[in-house]
């Protein structure tokens, strides 16, 4: 499977009219100025603790990020004088910072209400803690500057396991998935699934906003499986593990017959389980992919088959005392006609 | 590989209608065909997919085709697209 990198996009940047849509719910920030600055923009996913840059150090002040006053701050801020406090403040508004979170149910000072006001700046206030809103902002940052990949291909949950089919259109992606679907398993995307990067080595996959969970059937046209099938066969996110490129038999391709030689596709750095299924007659790709998603999973919980009926070998090899005819699986049952 | 701009120009965009006829003609050739809008790639030989680009009249795409029929693929797509679908 080749991933064209070109297709891997990261936005750039985040506006505070849309950071406060965000989060003005999930996070009970308030908004404690008017709609000041919305259009400034936040382009960096860290945020900042600007207690150096109060103090007169602002040479290498990140000003592009999110500022947070948490009581540090505060209580800084608290023991200057008045005009101390305007000049302290002023230093920072004078960089075209994106806005500013005050935490732990501290209230800003007069001084910066006015300085806001001057230059335009939005005021978030919080209950929450510093440390509490600077995990739950973060998080949502990286996930908005994550990089993403649109991928051609029907995205399933199969017994827990994210698997993504991909091949050439027309190959039976969809009716794949239907199939699964069927038999119990859960939808995520059909046609165009989008996988945004988390941390170091996870990929989450999702359909889009407009296709949902409707789905394209050669000769039936687009059915849509949350209504057909209802809310258990779908789901809206899942972690990929599996990627399952199916292709039409071909004698030059070499498919793997062990398992022990398993092989991998990177997509945007992170190591993907990547098989190649032929497509022939007479084969049930649907249970194929069960099997594929039970053995993923006894892998996971330790018992690799095929490393194990190696190892049997080995010993079989080694144990010299045996006849050189294969064995029965037992011994001898007495009597046992059944 | 064929890369071509092109401009949606009929007032209805690229909504359902026109998008079966691309996968349609898409479907005729054995070339590869993505179309890219504000860099976001899509396969379009899938109706879905070319459903989910919204593109609206005025919007920019790319089409890009790769393979042994690219040719013959970027010439009739593109002439579809420059027919504004027909709706003229």
């Amino acid at each position: 499977m080749k991933v064209n990198e070109k297709n891997i996009t990261r936005k750039e940047s985040l506006s505070v009219e849309l950071f406060y849509a965000k989060t003005k719910d999930r996070f009970k920030l308030k908004l404690i100025t008017p709609k000041w600055g919305f259009d400034r923009t936040i382009v960096d996913q860290n945020l900042h603790r600007p207690g150096l840059a109060l103090a007169g150090f602002v040479d290498l002040f990140s000003y592009n990020r999110i500022q947070i006053f948490g009581n540090t701050e505060m209580r800084y801020l608290d023991k200057l004088s008045n005009g101390d406090r305007l000049t302290a403040l002023e230093r920072l508004f004078k960089f075209d910072l994106p806005c500013f979170i005050i935490t732990d149910k501290n209230k800003p000072h007069s001084e910066m209400l006015e300085l806001a006001e001057k230059y335009q700046v939005s005021i978030f206030c919080t209950e929450d803690s510093t440390t509490k809103l600077v995990y739950l902002v973060s998080d949502l940052l990286d996930d908005h500057f994550a990089p993403q990949l649109v991928l051609h291909g029907s995205f399933v949950d199969v017994y827990g396991i994210g698997m993504l089919f991909v091949g050439k259109s027309g190959i039976g992606k969809s009716e794949v998935a239907l199939d699964l679907v069927e038999r119990g398993h859960r939808l995520v995307a059909d046609d165009v699934v989008i996988f945004t990067k988390k941390g170091e080595g996870i990929l989450m996959g999702s359909g889009t906003e407009l296709a949902k969970h409707f789905m394209e059937v050669r000769g039936i046209g687009i059915i849509d499986v949350k209504s057909m099938f209802g809310v258990r066969a779908i789901r809206y996110q899942k972690r990929l593990e599996v990627v399952i490129e199916l292709e039409l038999w071909d004698d030059k391709s070499e498919y793997t017959r062990t398992g022990l030689d398993n092989k991998n596709v990177n997509l945007m750095g992170v190591e993907i389980l990547n098989i190649k299924l032929p497509i022939l007659p007479g084969k049930n790709i649907t249970v194929i992919s069960e099997v594929i998603a039970l053995n993923y999973l006894l892998k996971h919980y330790g018992y690799d088959a095929a490393k194990v009926f190696q190892d049997n070998l080995t010993e079989k090899i080694n144990n010299k005392t045996k006849g050189k005819n294969p064995d029965r699986m037992v011994d001898y049952f007495e009597h046992d006609f059944e | 590989m064929i890369e071509k701009k092109v401009r949606i120009i009929n007032d209805a965009g690229l909504h359902t209608r026109p998008a079966a006829t691309i996968v349609k003609l898409a479907a005729k050739f054995k070339s590869e065909f993505f179309i890219v809008k504000d860099g976001i790639s899509i396969n379009g030989k899938s109706i879905i997919g070319v459903m989910t680009l919204a593109a609206e009249k005025g919007s920019e795409v790319i089409l890009s085709f790769e393979g042994d029929d690219e040719f013959e693929a970027s010439e009739v797509i593109l002439d579809y697209f420059n027919r504004g679908f027909d709706e003229m």
